[in-house]
């Protein structure tokens, strides 16, 4: 009882004492701390970016289902040395299409993708940058797609060349609303009238940008207006457990379809998502080195800055150690006293980092396309870290106070 | 049994390249309710004998007994706590803690021996009336005159009611009125039981307490009534200063030879 009673005494003084050291030197203070809070927040901006980046990315993969192959003239998440080689390589054309829809037996389903952006009109209103896109039947079960109202394109469609859209919900908001968009028609580039037959039904963002301005024809027609140069993505679905197997088939398809040779590399890739993702994840191993090595120079210079304000703290006190010392006070209860400074300056630095975290997190989130919050975890994280970057850089200068003679303490002028 | 047993107290500086005695063998007892002067010039070793019968320094040597206990080989925290329980500092420069009221200075042992707040705060008034400062508990050192910090760090050395209180040059900063109070003070609490060790360089002070020891290079060299000893120390600063006149005399006049 005794000893909790002086434990919380002395807690009580210490807290005290370094209040008032702190606002007494409020210049010296203001300084460490604003040290401190600069290096706590861009921590914390460099691992909100990174996670919203993450997040995001995640998302957006998920919409593209992981049973799925895409057949491409690149190589998904290479960078660098190779790029000549791909670029250099013939694009995915109508022939590999139907080589592939012929000749394969695996998949679920294939669907051709091919997009460029246009402005669409109606009634007199122009929506620029709309996502227009040539495809088939088979898109919706190879990108989960779903149709709210009307229907998909047909193989008919496909056949004929049909001028037939499926719009995105924020074209039927664009030009209809309050109106039945389907049967209408609709103005896709310079020259192509097509009626709406289909609606999508909402899919809300990707990497902040909303993916439902959009308009998807039937590759035939999407060829006829914008021309064929561009090469497609053919998205193939696996069957479940078959992933591996229905690669091979499908490389070996298109080697086929190209005659390439046995020893010839192949000029095309068969991609995955979770290559996509490897690549990512390298990306993001940067940026996670990135970050930890400048949350340690940032600790580094905060702690240099607290071991300061420790040290003169020390130096200016050294006459109350020897007082203290003198009526009683252990070793351990000067220790307590500075590394009780340390972590209030730590601890107001790393408070003040958080704060101007949350506050640029709110302005990034409105100005750019990143979701940015800064997560309670990470506020916790910067907390503790704070608290330990004080006992850390405060434990020398508090121990060369513990460890003063109380007779030398006392004599100091 | 005595208060303070000490027995052979060496007390040996080490500068590195040579050890410097401060106390050479010294063999004092003193009893409960004694009030004793240490007095010495500067040098003596009568801080170092302070410090270590304070127990804020160990001897090199020998045996310090307080109250029966052996404190000689006493660990750092151990030491502590005897300083808390058993010792009432008061120094020549006052030590006061400057951010803090008389009040709170007071209170301060009484934090490390963890007494509730309440029976802190009466012990600390209590204390500060003992020394008549109950009027001027809320000021901090600065706000008060020199007798009027001495007087707080007094109460701060009796608020615990120690077995002993330890002196260090008490008057030494102020003027001889206030130094006086002071001496007053010390000799009244001396009367209402207490036990006090007063280290001083001025016989005058040492002649006034029942009893005091005489320290000259770490050696006892006098112990026994006040007044017979400072005697004695004044006889010794007299043929000492006119030691130095004498050579101040003989510089001058070879200093005017042609």
């Amino acid at each position: 009882m005794t000893r909790l009673r002086r434990i919380l005494a002395e807690l009580r003084d210490a807290i005290l004492q370094a209040a008032f050291s702190l606002v007494s030197h409020k210049l010296r203070a203001l300084l460490t701390i604003s040290g401190i809070a600069i290096g706590i927040m861009t921590v914390i901006l460099i691992f909100m970016v990174e996670s919203g980046m993450s997040a995001s990315f995640a998302r957006q993969l998920s919409t593209l289902g992981p049973n799925t192959l895409f057949v491409h003239k690149w190589k998904w998440g290479v960078s660098g040395n190779d790029w000549w080689k791909y670029k250099n390589r013939p694009h995915v054309n109508m022939l590999d299409l139907r080589a592939l829809q012929q000749n394969t037996t695996l998949p679920v389903a294939i669907a051709p993708l091919v997009n460029t952006q246009a402005t669409v009109s109606h009634g007199g209103k122009d929506v620029k940058g709309v996502d227009v896109r040539g495809t088939t039947d088979g898109y919706l079960d190879a990108t989960g797609w779903q149709i709210r109202r009307g229907r998909f394109i047909t193989a008919l469609d496909q056949e004929i060349g049909a001028n037939a859209c499926i719009i995105g919900a924020d074209i039927e908001d664009a030009f209809f609303k309050g109106q039945e968009p389907l049967g209408q028609q609709v103005r896709v580039g310079p020259n192509m009238r097509c009626d709406i037959v289909g609606i999508f039904a909402r899919k809300g963002n990707a990497f902040g940008q909303t993916q439902d301005l959009r308009v998807v024809l039937p590759l035939s027609s999407f060829i006829r207006t914008f021309g064929s140069k561009r090469g497609l993505v053919v998205a193939v679905v696996a069957p479940e457990g078959k992933v591996r197997e229905t690669e091979d088939e499908v490389t070996a398809v298109m080697r086929n379809a190209r005659h390439l040779a046995p020893d010839q590399e192949e000029n095309f890739s068969v991609n995955r998502q979770d290559k996509l993702l490897e690549g990512f994840e390298q990306m993001m191993k940067a940026t996670n080195i990135t970050g930890i090595l400048v949350g340690i120079i940032t600790a580094i210079v905060a702690g240099i800055g607290i071991m300061n304000i420790l040290l003169v703290s020390v130096k200016e006190r050294t006459r109350e150690i020897g007082i203290r010392r003198a009526v009683g006070a252990r070793r351990a209860t000067i220790l307590w006293q500075f590394l009780c400074e340390a972590v209030m300056v730590a601890l107001v630095g790393g408070a003040v980092g958080i704060a101007l975290a949350a506050g640029a997190a709110s302005i990034i989130d409105l100005i750019s396309p990143l979701p940015a919050r800064v997560d309670p975890r990470v506020m916790l994280g910067g907390v503790i870290g704070s608290a330990v970057l004080g006992v850390g850089f405060g434990l020398w200068p508090a121990l060369t106070a513990a460890m003063l003679q109380p007779v030398e303490a006392l004599r100091y002028e | 049994m005595a208060l303070i047993e000490l027995e052979h107290i060496v007390k040996t500086y080490d500068l590195g390249l040579s050890k410097v005695p401060a106390l050479r063998d010294i063999h004092v007892r003193i009893e409960r309710g004694e009030f004793v002067a240490i007095v010495g010039q500067s040098g003596s070793g009568k801080s170092t004998l302070m410090n270590i019968i304070g127990c804020l320094d160990v001897p090199t040597a020998g045996r310090y007994r307080l109250s029966g206990r052996d404190v000689s080989t006493l660990s750092d925290d151990e030491l502590a706590d005897v300083r808390n329980l058993e010792i009432g500092f008061v120094f020549q420069s006052f030590q006061l803690l400057p951010r803090a009221s008389a009040l709170e200075n007071v209170e301060l042992p009484l934090v490390y021996r963890g007494v509730a707040k309440k029976e802190r705060r009466d012990r600390a008034v209590e204390a500060l009336g003992m020394v008549g400062l109950e009027d001027r508990m809320k000021h901090k050192p600065a706000e008060l005159s020199g007798g009027q910090r001495q007087r707080v760090a007094i109460a701060r050395a009796l608020v615990t009611q120690p077995s002993l209180l330890l002196a260090d040059e008490p008057t030494g900063n102020l003027d001889s009125r206030t130094g006086e109070e002071i001496v007053r003070l010390f000799l009244d609490l001396h009367a209402r039981g207490n036990t006090i060790v007063l280290v001083t360089h001025e016989p005058k002070l040492a002649g006034r307490c029942p009893r005091a020891v005489r320290l000259v290079d770490g050696l006892v060299i006098a112990d026994g009534p006040g007044r017979e000893v400072a005697a004695a120390n004044a006889e010794a600063l007299g043929a000492e200063a006119l030691a130095q006149f004498q050579a101040a005399e003989r510089a001058v006049q070879s200093g005017t030879r042609p």
